[in-house]
């Protein structure tokens, strides 16, 4: 990488270092901060008015079902990434090191059909799928297993959230750990590593960083999505952004959605920005 | 050294290949043989069916208009989408009765003119001079249609005896198949009705509001799940869910049309009914035409076409309506019990008082109900 | 490496059953856009047309995917662009505050959608009250809330192509005697071509299914994805079911193109 720190950068290093920082400033630091200050807004007679008033924020942080939502959308995000990691791990594996390279190639161009698909349109597909009178009941009918109730369970919402996040999981685990260099895998296993042990403590070390961003990617999926819990777990329980739509619902509530939403970014961040120093950090024995 | 040949055989190929599917595509969208007619536009802004052809195709060809909707889900969204858009976006405004306060108070909707429109023929006193419709002795709103809100139930698990009250909701064989209605007001409604709150419903005290929140409770863990419109329709159809709180013929009329074994009936504690009203956008360049049509809606023809809606039945509010709906689909009226004399005759029953019209909380604000509807959610 | 033949096996099937998984809703989907009953249950009713023939001859949905296109070939162009030019400040420059530079680009992922278009949307309404302009409701609302969340992704695919680039291969541009601009024209985005229209296709692809942003900020302009929102919301019709398809074989011609494109060019650069 050619770096050159540069004393003053000339017209051809500026035109390529401005426009993001306009754009982004406009566009997105712009919306983000205007919330923050929406936060303090009160709503008298069903429209917004400029304030500053903490009564947003006292209202909504004291309330049970605002903590109940909070912890409850922490740990079923925690709970479809620990899912979805596992999941992809064993088909990354086979096509990271198994297939050919175009059958890799086809593999993830495959995968990215589905982003090309509404996922609201894939979300109603499953309930006749997993109703108590669809697809698979009727089939565990024939081998004579009960009905069970899928639907509006939390396991209908860990549906959701693998049919949103496992594409892209797939995707980033299969990319990481194709880019492992094959000799040092050649060398653990001529040393006489056993193929379990090799994985534990070869590869997935190797690959440490790529599994990390693509377990905060699906983390921020699964905590931000409303699709899912709204749909397939039927709102037992309410998540944070099915909160966040709710409060809209009550009279103009766009403040109190504000404070909400502020919640999860915060969260959010502190989530990302923990795994990616853990992503970075130098381990030992890493290469 | 790498070269940078773009492969520019295949590039054309995919080029010219480009061009001729574009083409063929254009040539096949249905706008080109329509379009380019002089139809003045009209924006519309109503919940789901009201622009759809089943109801608006007819006017369309006659008067060489042609209806631009958007769609909203609930209230709230329909005053989202008015206040982030210029005044006189929206030429023709469906909405909710309740929030017509609201629409006016905003400076929304533009006043009409009550001897336009058949406030004469209406099936009920009240339809007239209906709350909220009118401020300061002048119109701003024309009802159109009504439905009522009550137990729906599936009746393979429900007798009709038993839904004749809101306790079969609590019934120990149903319990994770009751559904809800994912808005507080309907429920919470019904709730009040059920606690024997009667007229006051919505003009609750605070031991009241306490009675209601703690009846309500009471009812979660017979509850599988609070749905949206789809979600609803799914859960009733597919049967997770027995019976539905917070519904009512709107939603079982279509599935009973479509042969699902569920029905909505009043129970004896009574029912919600929710009107549906035109207004005409402020600063709407169209207001003439919007007119025109609202007339159409409440003409005969058009009371029909409001019945017969595809996307969620309603009842007529014109006498005029109402029998050209029985010479028109008597299986509908029948089915609708929209005849004059039938026990269910949502008519009847608002004369009886077995029906109150929907309205918002009087002594809480609506942020006190949303709250604890989140808080019954979670529990 | 030893690789054992009954390890392989059981791989590839898992393989094979996660893709089933994938694409199980989307191949359902596809069956009850056949099916004659409007809501679909076990066992199906007969094979019709008619949510194809109703699809077709809506003009809203025409409009809507219309709309659809116009936005995601304009998000992917203005994204592309911003995604380069960041991806190559990253690339040969070190400077201060890079640290928040790259932050800004790399951080709407990490705002979960229904924030960003709620955050939105009260700022193009401030802005439109501000300014008197309309600036939600229209396309162009749309498409700026758009770019902003699929930069990153362009900013990641051509940031990585730079990493495959010989970083003598600028500096002996210069020595030659090119410009800066000229090395940028001849060397750099000629190398960078594949990645360019991966990142293309890809922010088309992120726009064209974006709903929760849209939904927000659209008005009467609603692109598809918005319009299947809101059919279900007050409807339930195997419309949408229709809709999908259409959209499914669209996409699915599109990424065996560029896959083809692709796999090509990849023989001609081993080639040369």
């Amino acid at each position: 990488m050619s770096s050159n720190p540069e004393q003053r950068p000339n017209l051809y290093a500026l035109t390529w270092r401005l426009p993001i920082i306009f754009w982004q400033l406009i566009f997105f630091v712009g919306p983000v901060l205007f919330m923050v200050a929406m936060s303090f807004f009160l709503v008298k007679n069903y429209r917004m008015t400029e304030a500053f008033e903490f009564v947003n924020w006292s209202r909504m942080l004291t309330r049970g079902f605002f903590w109940d939502s909070y912890w409850y959308t922490i740990g079923i995000a925690t709970l479809s990434t620990v899912c979805a990691m596992c999941i992809a791990f064993p088909a990354a594996f086979a096509l990271a090191f198994r297939a050919s390279e175009s059958t890799r190639r086809w593999a993830i161009f495959l995968l990215i059909i589905p982003f090309f698909t509404s996922y609201l349109v894939r979300t109603f597909s499953w309930f006749v799928i997993l109703s108590e009178s669809g697809v698979v009941n009727a089939m565990l009918g024939y081998v004579g297993l009960g009905p069970y109730t899928m639907l509006n369970t939390n396991f209908g919402t860990l549906v959701g959230y693998m049919t949103l996040t496992l594409p892209l999981v797939v995707i980033l685990q299969t990319v990481t750990m194709a880019n492992i260099d094959k000799n040092l895998i050649e060398a653990a296993r001529n040393l006489g590593c056993s193929p379990l042990r090799t994985i534990w403590q070869v590869i997935i070390p190797l690959s440490k960083t790529g599994l990390i961003i693509a377990a905060i990617f699906c983390f921020i999926l699964s905590f931000g999505d409303f699709v899912a819990p709204f749909y397939l777990g039927g709102s037992q329980e309410p998540t944070l952004p099915i909160l966040i739509l709710d409060t809209t619902k009550s009279g103009q509530q766009w403040p109190r959605a504000a404070v909400v939403a502020i919640m999860m970014m915060v969260t959010l961040f502190a989530i990302a920005f923990t795994g990616i120093a853990l992503a970075y950090r130098k381990g030992k024995g890493a290469k | 050294m790498y070269r940078p040949t773009v492969t520019s055989s295949l590039f054309g190929l995919n080029r010219r290949q480009l061009l001729k599917a574009g083409g063929a595509a254009v040539l096949t969208t249905p706008f080109v043989s329509r379009a380019w007619a002089a139809t003045t536009e009209i924006n519309m802004l109503a919940w789901y069916g009201h622009g759809e052809p089943d109801v608006v195709a007819e006017y369309e060809e006659a008067n060489n208009v042609k209806f631009v909707p958007k769609y909203y889900a609930g209230g709230d969204n329909m005053l989202a989408l008015i206040a982030q858009s210029p005044p006189g976006t929206y030429d023709l405004i469906l909405s909710d009765a309740e929030f017509v306060q609201q629409l006016n108070a905003a400076g929304y909707i533009e006043e009409m003119n009550a001897a336009d429109y058949p406030l004469d023929d209406m099936l009920h006193e009240d339809f007239s001079q209906f709350p909220g419709h009118w401020a300061d002795g002048k119109m701003y709103s024309m009802i159109l249609r009504g439905g009522h809100l009550g137990v729906s139930y599936n009746k393979n698990s429900v007798t009709e005896e038993e839904a004749q009250s809101y306790a079969c909701f609590w019934k120990p064989e149903l319990e994770g198949k009751v559904g809800h209605f994912d808005w507080h007001l309907p429920t919470l409604g019904m709730m009040s009705l059920y606690d024997g709150n009667g007229a006051g419903l919505w003009d609750l005290n605070d031991d009241q509001w306490a009675k209601v929140q703690e009846t309500t409770m009471s009812l979660r863990k017979q509850v599988g799940g609070f749905f949206d419109y789809g979600g609803t329709f799914n859960g009733l159809k597919n049967g997770e869910m027995q019976a539905m709180c917070g519904i009512g013929d709107w939603i079982t009329g279509v599935l009973e049309k479509d042969g699902a074994p569920v029905a909505s009936v009043i129970p004896k504690e009574g029912g919600i009914q929710f009107t549906e009203s035109y207004s005409i956008g402020k600063g709407s360049e169209k207001a003439d035409e919007a007119k025109k049509f609202i007339q159409y809606m409440m003409s005969p023809a058009g009371q029909v076409k409001s019945a017969q809606m595809a996307a969620y039945p309603g009842f007529c509010v014109t006498k005029a309506g109402r029998a050209a709906l029985v010479e028109a689909d008597m299986a509908e009226a029948k089915r609708s019990h929209q005849i004059d004399g039938d026990s269910q005759d949502p008519i009847t029953l608002i004369k009886e008082g077995r029906i109150h019209y929907r309205d918002i909380p009087q002594q809480q604000t609506l942020e006190d109900w949303n709250d604890f509807w989140s808080e019954y959610k979670s529990a | 490496m030893k690789q054992s033949r009954s390890l392989n096996f059981i791989l590839g099937i898992y393989v094979v059953l996660i893709f089933a998984f994938v694409f199980a809703p989307i191949i359902f989907s596809m069956i009850f856009s056949f099916n004659s009953q409007r809501f679909p249950t076990i066992p199906l009713g007969e094979f019709s047309t008619e949510w194809y023939a109703k699809v077709l001859a809506d003009p809203d949905i025409w409009k809507a995917a219309r709309n659809s296109l116009i936005v995601s070939c304009s998000t992917a162009v203005i994204a592309t662009f911003l995604g380069f030019c960041t991806a190559y400040s990253d690339f040969r420059y070190n400077f201060r505050f890079k640290g928040p530079y790259l932050a800004l680009i790399l951080l709407p992922p990490t705002i979960p959608l229904i924030i960003m278009a709620l955050a939105m949307l009260a700022w193009l309404a401030m802005l439109a009250w501000l300014s008197k302009i309309g600036m939600s409701g229209q396309l162009y609302s749309i498409i700026i809330a758009h770019s902003v969340l699929t930069a990153p992704f362009a900013m990641a695919v051509i940031r990585l192509r730079l990493n495959q680039m010989d970083p003598d291969l600028e500096s002996a541009a210069w020595n030659l005697g090119g410009s800066e601009w000229q090395t940028m024209r001849h060397v750099i985005i000629p190398f960078c071509k594949p990645a360019i229209f991966s990142s293309l296709f890809l922010t088309a692809a992120v726009s064209f299914d974006e709903f929760a942003v849209s939904w927000f900020v659209s008005g009467l302009n609603s692109t598809l994805p918005v319009v299947v929102l809101e059919i279900v919301q007050g409807n339930i019709d195997p419309q949408v079911n229709a809709i999908g398809t259409f959209v499914f074989l669209t996409s699915m011609t599109l990424v065996v193109l560029a896959q083809l494109f692709f796999a090509s060019r990849q023989i001609k650069g081993i080639q040369s």
